[in-house]
Order: C-alpha cells, then structure tokens, then sequence
C-alpha cells in the first residue's frame, strides 16, 4: 500500500511496562497477558490517516533489561518518535524515567517527537504512581504524556496516532528535514508530486509488492 | 521402525561402552537423539561435559555436584536477614543497616535481580503447560520452610486490601471490597509443593549469586528452559529427582561457552554476539547473493532478526520439541556454534522466494516471526551448508 509519509518509532522503557503490548495492542487489536520477554528489538506496522493523508508507521519494539542497550541505542538514531513507557503500578519504572530520558536524547536527533506513558491504568487498585506525577514531569521535560492500558485498549490507538500529530505538525512547520532519512521519516509516492522536497526514487514506497501490513 | 530402533541401538551401543567415544556420540546426536529411556538427558550431559567419558566416574561425579548443588541452596537462599553464613547477628544488623557486611543489604540486592528472574520465569514457554506444573520432587527445604526461602516470595508486590464504602440512607453502608488482581496462571504452589518455573527461577537465582560478574540477563530464562525441560521429563526417576542440579551445571557449562553473547562490554569481540551476526551475514552473502543484495538494499540488517537467533539459540523461533530437536545437533556440534549459523543461513535460504518479494516490512515480520514448518527441512538444509 502506498503513503505519504512513513514515520519511525522506538518504543523504549524499563522492562516489564508492557511495551510489546502496547504495540500489539496496536498493530493487531489484541492483547496477550503472558508475553514472551523481547530480545534485542521486535518490529511492528501499521497505516494510519492524519489530515486525509496515509501514514504508514514504522514501530521498533525494543528490549527493556539493560544489557541490551547497546543494541538498542542504535535504534535511536532515525527515530522521529518515541514511545517512553513506565508502568503505573511500579514505582521504579517511574523513578527511570530519567535516565531513559538521558539516554535517547542523546543518541536520537533532536527533533525526535518523545510521549511519555503511564501503562497499565486498568490496575488502578495497585497504582503506585499518581497521575499528576506523571504529567509534571512531562510538563518538566517536554513531552506528550498519556495514561493507557494495553490490556483493555484505552488511549493505545491515541498514543500512537498523537505522537504521528505532533511529527506531521512539525514536519509542516519545517522543523524537520524531511530529506534527511536519518530524521526517521521518509516520503512515499503518494505525496502530492508539487512538493518540491520530494526525492527522487531509491525508496521504498509503493514497491510493486502487497504487503502483509 | 527398524530403522529407528537400529538407531536407538546404536545409541545404546555407544552408550555402553566403559569409555564413552565422544566423537562418534556427537556424530550420533547430530543428527538427532531418539526421544526414548534416558538417552537425550544422558547424551546432553556427556555433551556438555557435566559427565566425562569415563563411566565409572559417573556415580561419583553426579553424588558430589549434587551435594554441593544442596549446599547452595542451603547457604545462598535464605530467609530475609540471615548471613550467608546461617549467623543472625540480630544485635548489630537491620534492615536499614547499609553496610557491606550486612546481611541485610545483600537481601536487598538480590532482591533487584531476582525481580527480575521471576518477571522472566512467570513468562516461560506460556504455550505449553509444563513449567506451570508441580515437580514431583520439590526441594524439602525451601518448600517446608513457611515461604521464607521461597525466592519469589521476596518480591511478591504487597498489596493492601482497599475497598470503597457507600453510604446509603440511615446507617445502612455498603463495602465493596476491591479485587482486582489479575489472574495468574503461573502460581505459587502450596506449602510441600512447587512448580517447575519455582526449580527454574532457583537456579537462575543461583547462578546469578555464583556468578556475580555476569549476573542475571533476560534470555538466560530461554537457556535454561529447554535443559530443564529435558532433564525434569527424564524417564528415570533417580535422574528425574536430580533434574534441578543436573540442570543447573549443565546449564552453567552451556552459559560458559556463550556468556560473551550476554556481556554487553563483549558485544565487539570475537565470540560476541556482534561478531557472530557478521559471520553469518558473510555466510549468506557466499550462499546466495541475491537475498544477501535484497536484504542490504531494504537496509534489513542481521541485527534486526539475528541477534535473538544467535544469541538464544534460536530458542524463541520455535516450539520446544523443535528446539529440543535442534540442540540435538548444536550440542553435538563440536566447533560448538558453528551449526548454529549454518542454521541461520538456512532459515533465511528457505525463505528466499518470499524475501525477493516482499517489502521491507513483510521481511522483517517473516524473519522475526518465523513461520512453521518442518523442523527437519530446516536442519538437512543446514547440513547441506555444512
């Protein structure tokens, strides 16, 4: 299928939050309680419309432990998005949040689009970590934020589709350099042809196959 | 049939010498060991080299580790602010004691990890029920020891009970009790019982406390479930008691051998992980050039399906009989790892029509989420590379 734009996404976060559920949740509308621990980075994607156009996103799913990180880091680089999850009922998953934060501001482009999520907001019996802290310190560092639950869908689909907002924002107001594939977006074919910022072939987009996504 | 008992008895041939002939074991079990008495978990051991050729040391050698095995558990899994050395020096240390001497402190310490381990455990091999189940030999002295050695009791999240009080009309109140725990199927057993994902997260635990240097790293979860496996479904008893320790120094010779694929500073070097996704690249690119240009022009690097291949021993991609199936031949393989990307290769060579077809995106779903089939068109395709 052919789209406008293709974003990049990293799901990053401590282990255990529930990030390929989320993305699961996502791609494939369903939820899995028992899910085999990632290695290294799993791969998800799915077509979504903002502004009538298609926008075809591209998710990295990665490792949470940190042995893994330096695997992971070198997802950063070409990411336009990134999902930075913690877990409401795990205190510890909150207290990381910085060192997360560190860790992808350095090694991602600067322009890299980050929302921040509390998981997991079914369990609210077990909640460890209010609301409210988890929206001052996305209001401190400058990020979406989002409270969502893998299991029963809520807020998931706009998790997902808000982070595409702000990238596709951005990209109108020229922040990003749409021609540098290392900003994590790339132009299809069905980008109206008088942009003139539109490269020329090499690309992916609208390869004669039929995709499975 | 004959066929396969001929197979069986050349096993048992082998096997019966009073000095095993490893070379002529490991061409056995290359190409598969039968799934009947003892002889997969007794060939695992002999390849491994927990048992050495010798027969008549085996007795002597298996009494030894597993008493030694006993005091491990006796001396490292201990209830909350115990020394190590089974002192409880109750004058002098506490809970908010932060010292390095105290015991305490090291609790909490191991607590970390072990949070960890049983996050991990509680999630092995979810498609079968085996881990789920009760062992028929639980250790004595964690499991009658009022939960107070029993590791995931340490880290079990304590929750208060909460419930929400309405009022209605004149004294009448109405308290709902608020329960919302989600199920778990991986349960802790009674007191006198436990289940095998409890055996496993013990020896996880174990390891990590022997082998400070390395610790825990997810994915040795995946290592030592398929050892576990085949020595707790050994069809001997006396073995079968002796499933947890046989394991774990099965699985500690294993971890010897690939520990570089789980230390991050050794990503670079020659055994690590990031050299062995390169030779496998090379391997395709001599195999078959086409797929090897394909997946270089989509930018579809090793790293992106190999790295879990490699470094659980493609323990992930496939269902545990299959994988059991596979170790067969990667234990018996003598330049240990080298099978393993002959493997690889093959798993990506089978796939070629439909990677010269498919976009970037269908690719990476294809090889990261292997479709099933025959496992030994798999492995006569590896041989074949060989």
């Amino acid at each position: 299928m052919s789209y406008a734009y293709l974003f990049k996404y990293i799901i990053i976060g401590d282990t255990g939050v529930g990030k390929s559920c989320l993305l699961l949740q996502f791609t494939d509308k369903r939820f899995q309680p028992v899910h085999d621990l990632t290695i290294g980075v799993e791969f998800g994607a799915r077509m979504i419309t903002i502004d009538g156009k298609q926008i075809k996103l591209q998710i990295w799913d990665t490792a949470g432990q940190e042995a893994f990180r330096s695997i992971t880091r070198s997802y950063y680089r070409g990411a336009a998005g990134a999902l930075l999850v913690y877990d409401i009922t795990r205190r510890e998953t909150f207290n990381h949040l910085t060192t997360w934060l560190e860790d992808a501001r350095q090694h991602s482009n600067s322009n890299m689009v980050i929302m921040l999520i509390g998981n997991k907001s079914d369990l609210e019996s077990r909640r460890e970590v209010k609301k409210e802290e988890g929206e001052a310190f996305a209001r401190e560092h400058g990020l979406v934020f989002m409270e969502t639950s893998a299991r029963t869908a809520a807020n998931v689909e706009e998790a997902f589709i808000n982070t595409a907002k702000e990238i596709y924002e951005k990209i109108q107001e020229g922040v990003f350099d749409i021609n540098n594939e290392a900003n994590g977006i790339k132009i299809g074919q069905q980008h109206s042809p008088t942009n003139p910022s539109l490269p020329g072939s090499g690309n992916q987009a609208g390869s004669a196959s039929s995709g499975c996504c | 049939m004959s066929i396969f008992k001929a197979r069986v008895q050349e096993f048992e041939n082998t096997l019966a010498k009073d000095e095993i002939d490893l070379k002529a074991l490991r061409q056995l079990c290359s190409n598969g060991v039968p799934d009947v008495n003892s002889l997969r978990p007794l060939c695992w051991k002999l390849l491994l080299g927990y048992l050495g050729p010798k027969k008549e040391s085996w007795s002597s050698t298996l009494a030894k580790k597993r008493s030694l095995y006993r005091h491990f558990i006796e001396d490292l899994v201990l209830p909350p602010g115990l020394k190590e050395n089974g002192d409880k020096d109750i004058l002098c240390d506490h809970p908010l004691n932060e010292g390095p001497d105290s015991a305490w402190n090291t609790f909490f310490n191991d607590n970390e990890f072990l949070l960890q381990i049983d996050k991990d455990v509680r999630r092995l091999c979810p498609d079968i029920s085996f881990f789920q189940q009760p062992t028929e030999y639980p250790c004595d002295i964690v499991v009658n020891s009022k939960g107070e050695r029993r590791l995931h009791q340490r880290v079990v999240p304590s929750v208060l009970k909460s419930a929400n009080v309405e009022r209605k009309g004149l004294g009448v109140t109405k308290i709902n009790l608020i329960n919302k725990r989600s199920e778990e199927t991986y349960k802790a057993m009674d007191e006198g019982q436990e289940a095998h994902w409890e055996v496993v997260q013990r020896i996880l635990f174990l390891y990590a406390k022997l082998n400070p240097g390395q610790g825990y790293v997810q994915g040795m979860n995946e290592i030592v479930g398929p050892i576990y496996y085949v020595m707790a479904s050994d069809p001997d008893p006396e073995y079968r008691e002796h499933a947890e320790a046989d394991c774990f120094y099965c699985f500690t010779a294993l971890m010897a051998e690939i520990r570089d694929f789980f230390i991050k500073t050794l990503d670079d070097s020659e055994g690590g992980i990031k050299n062995m996704m390169k030779r496998l690249s090379e391997m395709l690119k001599e195999r078959d050039l086409e797929v090897y240009e394909r997946l270089k022009a989509q930018e579809l690097y090793p790293q992106y399906y190999s790295f879990r291949w490699i470094s659980l021993i493609l323990s992930q991609e496939f269902p545990l009989p299959d994988v059991v199936r596979i170790w067969d031949s990667v234990l018996a393989d003598e330049k240990r790892f080298d099978f393993l990307l002959y493997i690889c290769c093959a798993m990506i060579l089978i796939q070629r029509d439909q990677i010269l077809q498919n976009d970037f995106a269908c690719n990476v779903k294809l090889l990261q989420n292997y479709p099933p089939l025959d496992i030994n068109i798999v492995l006569t395709k590896a041989a074949s590379l060989r």
